[in-house]
């Protein structure tokens, strides 16, 4: 496990993974890289827990929206709880909020994905 | 890929705008340096997709910078790396004015970074360069890459908006500053300090102005002065006054009325004026005079009233820069104290020493001299530093003889009271020497120093117990003056003089065994330690005896010179029951020897007075006229009217070891009577006829 990615966990079919600082190329790497195998493993709920991320860049960004394009292939879904304000506005302005979905707490996601 | 969701140039500009905004908006909102610089290297980082970065502060003290805020670098690569301001990119960044690309691989300070690009922009104080902001890397999907044109351009704009932020930050900061510092200038001053507004309410009152009103400073804010001060018309006068004149008006040694409290202050009122010379208010000064009494109180310690009043009345006395001059030092060391406290418990070291240097120093201030010092057991004190006058050295002397003298009589009341003596020497030595205030900012001390100092120091020690030394330039001084009297003592070599020192010692009268001083001191002495529960042999008895001694011997015909001795055995006679009832004739002569011979009482007589003593022990066996006497005036009582009120007094002290009924007493007195037998001629015939009347009482009372 890379130091950005702080812990994984499954609930409800549901991957939950919980991060750690920048989440610029190399953080989005380690997302991509967890989801990539779990998607490989039949997994297409994917959470990120992003608490402990107060910055984030466009090339993290769009490591996400890779993402999301792989996911809508198999009709997976993405979404994102305990964002700082300037990562939930980062998002918005980039147009990630079209296409995954930011919750507000853990159960709230659990339950909404 | 789906198109629809690629990030477009669009996005990023919005972005790069919104992050630009963000920062303008917040900047404002910081209190802190550190808070600001950290959000802004956060932003610049996420903005310009940087990997990672850094903002570098000057140093308020020197040309080199810090890192003050970091974000995602490798600090360990920076560890050690001193930012010197004449190096590396400080001076390309600080000619250009705006963000510049690096050359990570040949930079000096960065080289060691895992880094590849780099870009830069300087954080300006006006024109002056006060930081920097480093953001490293460029990301892209591909990798690693050099920023842009349009990221310097973004770099700058958001640098410049940071600087105008940072320095409205430092601004408020040194306002604080400013303000927490005048505050704390204003409360730690003693004098009592208090503002005034154009309307005449008061805005400002320090900790001190509020003890010296002794009204809180919640009551006193935001009240007219007039109402504040309604009991003290003159305060209200003087305010009024300055708000008229606009000039500083002063008063002294006012009595002001503090809320009950009676104080006397020096008050100074000055217009309050601003920054067009308008006047703003007034300011009130309140100097507290008790403190200056107890400033006073202190510096008294030290030095004479004489030489505090001279001072605080002509500053120019005191040259706090240090200054060569003449002056006369004088040592004093008590001997073998060391030794002499190591037998005694450690309350009674520091008694002993508090009523010493207590007396020594009476002496010192009496001659104007100041104290410089208490080193353990000795003094050092200054003659003519910080003032001088033409009778410095010999008020030095006229100090040693005193202080060996009074020694003397201190002496003889530690004796009495069993307390070893203490013996002082002195020495002294007049010389040039540097005086002035002497230490760190902490604690100054006024001193002097040199050569002269040290060998006054020397010549103390040369000192033997009970001498005072000087050395020839103090005899020169002191010699014309007929008071003094000087014995030449063989030169001394001292340490750091080539030459052996001249000296003499200063002769002075020890005063000669005085009866009437033994005489009190003893019966102090005797009231104070007598145990209380003996009835008979107390203070009363031993008054009687003295009394009675001298009736006789006057009777016998006894000259002064024996009748002076009688009186002092008889003082002493019973001085054993302190320690030894049982052998206090014996106690009493031990001690009477140890007393005598440490008050230079005449060796040769000391066996005479102790043999009277010892004779007064029962049966009494005098082998001399003054024996037989003092042994007679001992139970002078048994032949006189006072007779019952004695013996009860002695009946109740025995009765303290054992039970004595009524029949056995009077069988002892009977028996004592019967045996009992005048020496003198002069108690036969006075003290016989009432002593056969109580052994007939007794006698009858035995028969019943």
């Amino acid at each position: 496990m890379s130091g950005f990615i702080k812990s994984t966990k499954e609930e409800n079919q549901i991957v939950i993974i919980e991060t750690d600082g920048y989440l610029n190329n190399e953080g989005g790497e380690a997302i991509s890289t967890i989801c990539y195998e779990k998607m490989n493993e039949g997994k297409n709920k994917f959470l990120i827990n992003m608490a402990g991320t107060k910055v984030v860049n466009s090339i993290g960004v769009s490591i996400l929206i890779e993402i999301i394009e792989k996911l809508q292939e198999v009709d997976g879904k993405i979404g994102y709880y305990n964002l700082a304000p300037i990562v939930s506005k980062t998002f918005n302005i980039m147009g990630l909020t079209k296409y995954s979905t930011v919750f507000a707490t853990e159960e709230e996601a659990v339950s909404g994905l | 890929m789906n198109k629809q969701f690629n990030i477009n140039e669009l996005q990023l500009k919005y972005l790069e705008l919104e992050t630009l905004l963000d920062i303008t908006n917040e900047l404002s909102s910081f209190e802190h340096v550190s808070v600001l610089l950290q959000e802004i290297l956060i932003k610049s980082c996420a903005v310009l997709n940087a990997s990672s970065g850094m903002i570098l502060m000057q140093d308020s003290n020197s040309d080199l910078f810090q890192i003050e805020a970091e974000f995602n670098i490798d600090v360990d690569a920076l560890r050690g790396v001193i930012f010197n301001k004449k190096r590396g990119f400080f001076n390309e960044v600080n000619q250009h004015r705006k963000a510049i690309h690096l050359q990570i691989e040949t930079d000096p300070f960065l080289s060691k970074t895992k880094c590849t690009y780099g870009l830069i922009a300087p954080l300006l104080d006006k024109k002056d360069l006060v930081g920097v902001i480093v953001l490293f890397d460029k990301e892209s999907r591909l990798g690693i890459s050099a920023f842009e044109e349009s990221d310097t351009n973004m770099l700058s704009a958001i640098a410049t908006q940071a600087g105008v932020a940072y320095n409205n930050i430092k601004l408020i900061e040194n306002i604080k500053e400013a303000k927490t510092f005048n505050d704390n200038v204003m409360q730690s001053i003693v004098t009592g300090v208090f503002t005034t507004n154009l309307m005449g309410e008061i805005n400002h009152v320090n900790r001190a102005a509020a003890s010296i009103i002794n009204l809180d400073r919640e009551k006193v804010i935001g009240n007219h002065y007039e109402y504040v001060f309604e009991s003290n018309e003159i305060i209200n006068e003087l305010i009024s006054k300055c708000e008229t004149a606009l000039a500083t008006i002063s008063e002294s040694q006012i009595q002001i009325d503090c809320n009950g409290k009676t104080t006397s202050v020096n008050i100074s009122v000055s217009p309050l004026l601003n920054d067009q010379n308008e006047p703003i208010g007034s300011v009130v000064a309140m100097e507290d005079l008790s403190n200056l009494d107890k400033l006073k109180s202190t510096f008294k310690k030290y030095v004479s009233k004489q030489i505090v009043d001279q001072l605080l009345e002509n500053d120019d006395m005191l040259n706090l820069g240090g200054q060569e001059q003449e002056a006369t030092i004088l040592f004093s060391d008590i001997r073998g104290f060391t030794s002499m406290s190591e037998t005694m418990p450690p309350n009674e070291v520091v008694e002993t020493l508090n009523e010493y240097f207590n007396l020594m120093i009476e002496i010192i201030f009496k001659y104007n001299g100041t104290l410089d010092k208490i080193i353990g057991d000795a003094l050092m004190v200054i003659y003519g530093a910080p003032n001088s006058t033409d009778k410095d050295t010999e008020n030095a002397v006229l100090t040693a003889i005193e202080m060996q003298e009074k020694l003397i009589e201190f002496n003889q009341q530690r004796i009495i009271h069993s307390k070893l003596p203490i013996t002082i020497g002195i020495g002294i030595n007049r010389g040039r020497v540097i005086s002035g205030n002497i230490g760190s900012r902490q604690q100054m001390n006024f001193t002097v120093i040199g050569d002269s100092v040290n060998l006054a120091s020397r010549l103390c020690s040369a000192a033997k117990a009970d001498e005072i030394i000087v050395s020839d330039t103090v005899w020169k001084h002191v010699k014309t003056n007929k008071l003094f009297k000087g014995r030449k003592l063989n030169p001394i070599k001292v340490k750091g003089k080539a030459k052996p020192i001249e000296i003499r010692e200063i002769l002075y009268q020890r005063p000669s065994f005085n009866y009437e001083v033994a005489y009190g001191m003893i019966e102090s002495f005797l009231i104070n330690n007598l145990p209380k529960e003996y009835t008979y042999h107390s203070i009363h008895h031993i008054r009687d005896v003295v009394e009675q001694s001298e009736r006789i011997a006057k009777k016998e015909k006894i000259n002064k010179e024996d009748i002076a001795d009688l009186k002092l055995a008889a003082w002493l006679h019973d001085v054993g029951y302190i320690w030894e009832p049982a052998r206090h004739e014996a106690r009493g002569a031990e001690y009477a020897t140890v007393v005598l011979n440490a008050m230079d009482f005449p060796a040769q007589k000391i066996n005479r007075i102790t043999g009277m003593i010892m004779a007064t022990k029962i049966p009494q066996s005098p082998k001399n006229l003054l024996e037989q006497i003092i042994c007679d005036a001992d139970l002078d009582y048994l032949g006189r009217e006072d007779y019952k009120a004695n013996s009860t007094l002695l009946l109740e002290e025995l009765r303290l070891k054992k039970e004595i009924s009524e029949l056995e007493w009077l069988k002892i007195q009977d028996q004592f009577l019967t045996k009992h037998v005048y020496f003198t001629k002069t108690s036969n015939s006075t003290r016989n006829t009432q002593k056969a009347k109580v052994l007939a009482n007794i006698k009858t009372q035995l028969k019943k």
